[in-house]
């Protein structure tokens, strides 16, 4: 009897700290939210107005937000892609590149991998701004400097609004790459040797052991990788707020929805419209961790 | 060793009896009804201490550290009030980035009590009145002003103050600059390659054409990053024309009032420009890029206003010579003459009614509207007060002369517009538009259109507070 | 035994030579596409230390120039007017304490809901795990109030409300537990239990089991997830930049965006340099010195 309450007791002391500090800082906020989003809230002293569902009515003719929209669309898709892809291309070559003793990585590979890597330890806002200065206009820029010189006339990274879009890709890939190369090198290293040996004594080529041994046992990773950086193409805003013209221009051509949200609500004082833009957020994520949930249920490979 | 559990566990049950009740308290994060506090009720009012400050309640004072710094505040402005009230203890703080820093505290009730609200990133000043967060200033017009008690603070200032500070018929803010928007050059680079400030929208274009055969630099830039630097000449030029009626059917979000011919034809002029005389990169560059390129004698011409000498101290040749001209006659009809500028009283200062201390905050404008504050002060920045004969007896630098030889020259023909302080998201879109434009984008009857799309969404959105002038 | 041992080798060693004679371009190649990611991650730091000690002309000059002389006093600026000293200060303030709590209340709750089955557990466990899909954004603006209204808890208060450390440490203490909570279940279901349990049947209480036998078995997971909360606290911009609005409380991240705008005004580029390498290198450095543990922590974060 003393057990039980000793447990129980046991029980309610080591839950009680987190849990409280989730519901406080966590759950609640996320419920008022939902509430927020049916006001017309612009001020903390102002009594809100419960006006029903106008701001999500409003949302739908708001250009500006559908525009942040398909750009965190493009980004659900292109940011997974080319990262997944440069990853397990250089995963692959150092892993099980290597030709000479056995099945392994091509010589330096442990040099590769930490400098891969590096992108990945810094802030993103300190990326930001630092590309901020490599994709100046003129000739002082890191990459307009040489583009320049063989005649290029300077390419506008980050005031063309036809490429502005390509340069926070460009350097949201550029910053992932290296975390997932040695993603998928762990996942390789889990992958028995022998099974490679096995294929290379069958006389398989590097092509046919990537795509023919490497991919399909990887595949469980891989599916992690992307639902992982699914999340992280949603949830962009300090590289887009940061380091972009006009925070997610020009002309719009760079916003995402967290921008948007936080725009509106800490710009334009519109936290009832913010909140309402969050909860569309918020539908938008849990339905691609739904369906990525769905989608991943394939077969796994037992060895 | 033998404790340590035994501590644990009793801390861990006290947090665990602790933490619901206070997460219980603070969880709810819609607002709170609160109560004005009572440190805020003014003190004993009188003619030398017109607002009842407390000579002992510290004041928090947050200034925009542009063009002008803010030493102008440490040095001029909270020396003279502490020459008054030597008790009070000044907190002062600058920021590039207003908003960002400030808005939380207006949304959180704990506002600074004078805020220097300027900049590309200054805080919306309808949403702010709009929600009550602004102390009415109506009664430092009426009261003795610093120097004499026998003026009122009122008939101290240039006009234009009142008509600016004023929102739905309540005084709220000072602008405390007078900006005198134009196109700014060398004189020293006219004088030596003999071009001539042209008086006409053709002779304009013909000095750009002289300026780029020459080869010695490009004629025009502007800020490209921030593209309202363009639409304030752009919406100059279209006041010029069509006459001021125009500024203000946009400020009140008359129906097709940017979709009218003068602005049309004031977005071909400058998109032209934008197409033919622009310097390399402009789009990507800011203001100081931009500026310090003119004083590498890199571009000739680029808009800005009568804080640019000042912002520009640093990198400007001794034999630079700035000087600026205003927007040239485009037709020859134009409703305003030439000489018509766009000024407005700028730097604009308020005063949060949830400060702690806003009766303070009230007594530091008056400081600062003395006529030895805005002297100083004027002398200090090279800049133009709005503070009557502030300026006098004071060695002006050739901007600022040229700045106010214009000024006096216009006479009346001044215009402005309010919208950008009233809808934040207009100016979003216009700057969006304006760049567009600039790097030919979109065409000046794509440019009218989509503004005139957004003014019309504005005014159909019943939660964004509407005014009028 | 030994002789068929060398010939395995012998003929392995054969068919090695025979696919390297096959595929001796690729391995060119190999190295020039590593080569190429190596140059294409290295040179916009690099570039960013050398202007650091470019001056003004040099920076707004031809990009890859080499500077005329080494201007160290870009970094005293950056050190001193530009507070980038304090702002790593706080950075690291913040992010001990909040790493250390959300270890303490993460490993807590991960450990009971893991091996103490009771009514309720798997709804605990799904509100925690939950927070994993839903965006910070939408909880933003109320969570602003929520901590601003911390701020008028008796006593404690004006230590955990808006602009204090403290406050900020809390908010990430919380935004922390899904991850950790999710990640470390998982792993205390792992270990064995049989310590655990003779060490109850000696008359250990719950607490004591838990601080000195379990604690110290998981020590690989708290390690992963260590490192995982050090690097996303470390990392983080848009919390403090709604919860922190007093300069001197400014973070890493709020300095560097801050300085950033800041040298459009005071056209001070050579200064932003200097405080981005400051900002860069000792992430490289400590990188570098524990690599190893990093990337297996992050990864087998990743991979559970």
């Amino acid at each position: 009897m003393f057990a039980t309450y000793r447990r129980g007791l046991f029980i309610l002391a080591f839950l009680a700290a987190p849990v409280t500090l989730y519901l406080v800082y966590v759950i609640s906020p996320y419920l008022q939210a939902f509430y927020i989003a049916l006001t017309d809230w612009r001020g903390v002293n102002a009594t809100p107005a419960f006006i029903g569902f106008d701001n999500f009515i409003r949302l739908f003719a708001d250009g500006v937000f559908w525009k942040a929209v398909t750009h965190n669309a493009a980004l659900l898709v292109l940011l997974p892609l080319l990262t997944i892809v440069i990853a397990l291309f250089f995963a692959f070559l150092l892993n099980v590149g290597r030709e000479g003793q056995g099945v392994g990585g091509v010589a330096g590979s442990s040099f590769y991998r930490v400098v891969f890597f590096f992108p990945q330890v810094l802030a993103v806002t300190v990326l930001a701004v630092l590309f901020q200065q490599v994709f100046r206009p003129d000739d002082s820029g890191m990459l307009n400097a040489p583009l320049m010189a063989l005649g290029m006339g300077p390419i506008g990274f980050l005031s063309d609004p036809d490429v502005a879009f390509w340069s926070v890709l460009g350097v949201m890939v550029w910053q992932a790459v290296g975390f997932y190369v040695v993603l998928f090198s762990a996942g390789l290293a889990s992958i028995p040797r022998d099974m490679f040996e096995a294929a290379r004594i069958d006389g398989a080529g590097r092509f046919s052991l990537f795509f023919r041994v490497t991919l399909p046992l990887l595949w469980d990773t891989v599916q992690v990788a992307w639902v992982y950086l699914g999340i992280l193409a949603l949830d962009v805003f300090a590289i887009v707020w940061v380091m972009t013209d006009q925070h997610g221009g020009p002309d719009f051509s760079t916003t995402v929805m967290a921008t948007e949200i936080y725009r509106n609500a800490f710009q334009y004082f519109r936290f009832g419209y913010a909140s309402a833009l969050g909860v569309v957020m918020f539908f938008f994520t849990i339905g691609f961790a739904i369906l990525s949930l769905r989608l991943s249920r394939r077969e796994r490979i037992e060895y | 060793m033998e404790n340590t559990p035994q501590i644990t566990r009793r801390g861990l049950l006290r947090a665990a009896a602790l933490a619901p009740m206070a997460g219980a308290l603070a969880a709810c994060a819609t607002p709170q009804a609160q109560a004005p506090t009572s440190s805020a009720a003014p003190a004993a009012t009188s003619a030398a201490n017109p607002f009842g400050v407390d000579a002992k309640k510290p004041l928090e004072v947050w200034i925009f550290d542009g063009g002008f710094g803010d030493a102008y505040a440490t040095d001029i402005h909270q020396p003279l009030f502490k020459t008054k009230y030597p008790d009070v203890a000044i907190k002062h703080s600058a920021t590039k980035e207003i908003t960002k820093v400030l808005q939380p505290r207006f949304a959180g009730g704990n506002p600074p009590d004078v805020i220097d609200n300027s900049g590309a990133n200054a805080l919306d000043m309808g949403a702010l009145a709009q929600d009550g967060q602004l102390q009415d200033l109506g009664p430092l017009l009426d009261a003795p002003s610093w120097d004499d008690p026998n003026v009122k603070v009122r008939d101290t200032l240039d006009p234009a103050v009142v008509d600016f500070g004023t929102l739905d018929g309540t005084f709220l803010s000072v602008g405390y600059v007078n900006y005198i928007h134009g196109i700014w050059y060398s004189q020293k680079a006219f004088r030596d390659n003999g071009w001539a400030v042209p008086k006409t929208w053709d002779e304009f274009l013909a000095l750009c054409e002289t300026i780029k055969k020459s080869g010695k630099m490009a004629p025009f830039t502007y800020a490209g990053k921030h593209p309202q630097y363009l639409y304030e000449p752009l919406l100059t030029m279209a006041a010029k024309i069509g006459g001021n009626e125009i500024l203000v059917d946009i400020d009140n979000l008359e129906d097709g009032a940017w979709t009218a011919e003068p602005v049309l034809r004031s977005a071909e002029a400058w998109a032209e420009v934008g197409a033919k005389y622009m310097m390399e990169g402009t789009a990507g560059l800011d203001h100081v890029q931009t500026q310090t390129a003119q004083n590498k004698y890199q571009v000739a011409m680029l808009p800005s206003g009568s804080w640019l000498e000042n912002e520009q101290k640093t990198t400007t040749p001794d034999d630079f010579e700035y000087g600026m001209f205003p927007i040239p006659d485009v037709t020859a009809s134009d409703k305003l003459p030439y000489g018509t500028l766009h000024t407005r009283p700028g730097e604009t200062f308020i005063v949060p009614s949830r400060g702690a201390n806003p009766q303070g905050g009230v007594e530091y404008l008056r400081a600062m509207l003395s006529k030895k504050a805005a002297g100083d002060f004027s002398e200090l920045v090279r800049t133009v007060s709005v503070v009557k004969g502030a300026g006098e007896g004071r060695d002006l630098t050739p901007g600022a002369r040229s700045a106010t030889e214009a000024l006096a020259a216009a006479g009346a023909n001044t215009v402005h517009f309010r919208w950008r302080s009233w809808y934040a998201q207009l100016h979003d879109e216009a700057v969006a538009a304006t760049g567009r434009l600039m790097s030919g984008g979109a065409t000046a009857k794509e440019f009218v259109d989509r503004l005139q799309k957004k003014a019309d969404e504005l005014k159909a959105d019943s939660s964004i507070k509407k005014y009028r002038r | 035994m030994t002789t068929t041992t060398w010939t395995a080798a012998n003929s392995r060693r054969l068919a090695r030579r025979e696919r390297r004679r096959q595929l001796g371009p690729l391995n060119v190649l190999t190295h020039v596409a590593l080569l190429v990611w190596t140059v294409l991650t290295m040179v916009p730091i690099l570039w960013t230390f050398l202007a650091s000690v470019k001056s003004e002309e040099e920076i707004f000059g031809d990009a890859w120039s080499l500077p005329a002389a080494l201007r160290w006093d870009n970094f005293a600026r950056a050190w001193e007017q530009a507070h980038i000293g304090q702002y790593m200060l706080n950075s690291v303030i913040v992010v001990s304490f909040s790493t250390f709590g959300t270890m303490l209340v993460g490993s807590m709750a991960a450990y009971v809901l893991a091996r103490y089955p009771f009514r309720g557990n798997r709804a605990v466990y799904l509100l925690f795990v939950s927070g994993l899909a839903f965006p910070v954004y939408l909880a933003l603006i109320p969570l602003f109030f929520v901590v601003q209204n911390m701020g008028n808890v008796p006593l404690v208060g004006p230590f955990i409300g808006l602009n204090t450390h403290a406050g900020l440490v809390l908010v990430y203490i919380a935004y922390s537990m899904p991850f950790t909570v999710f990640f470390l279940s998982a792993f205390f279901r792992t270990l064995p239990t049989a310590v655990a349990e003779a060490a109850t049947v000696d008359g250990a209480s719950h607490t004591r089991v838990f601080f000195q036998i379990m604690l110290p078995m998981a020590k690989p997971g708290l390690v992963s997830i260590t490192i995982f909360n050090v690097l996303g606290q470390w990392n983080q911009y848009q919390l403090p930049l709604v919860l922190l609005q007093e300069r001197d409380k400014w973070v890493l991240t709020q300095g560097i965006a801050d300085i950033s705008t800041a040298a459009g005004y005071d056209q001070d580029w050579a200064a932003l340099f200097a405080a981005l390498t400051l900002a860069i290198l000792p992430m490289l450095v400590v990188y570098t010195i524990f690599q190893r543990q990093i990337q297996a922590g992050l990864t087998a974060g990743a991979l559970k």
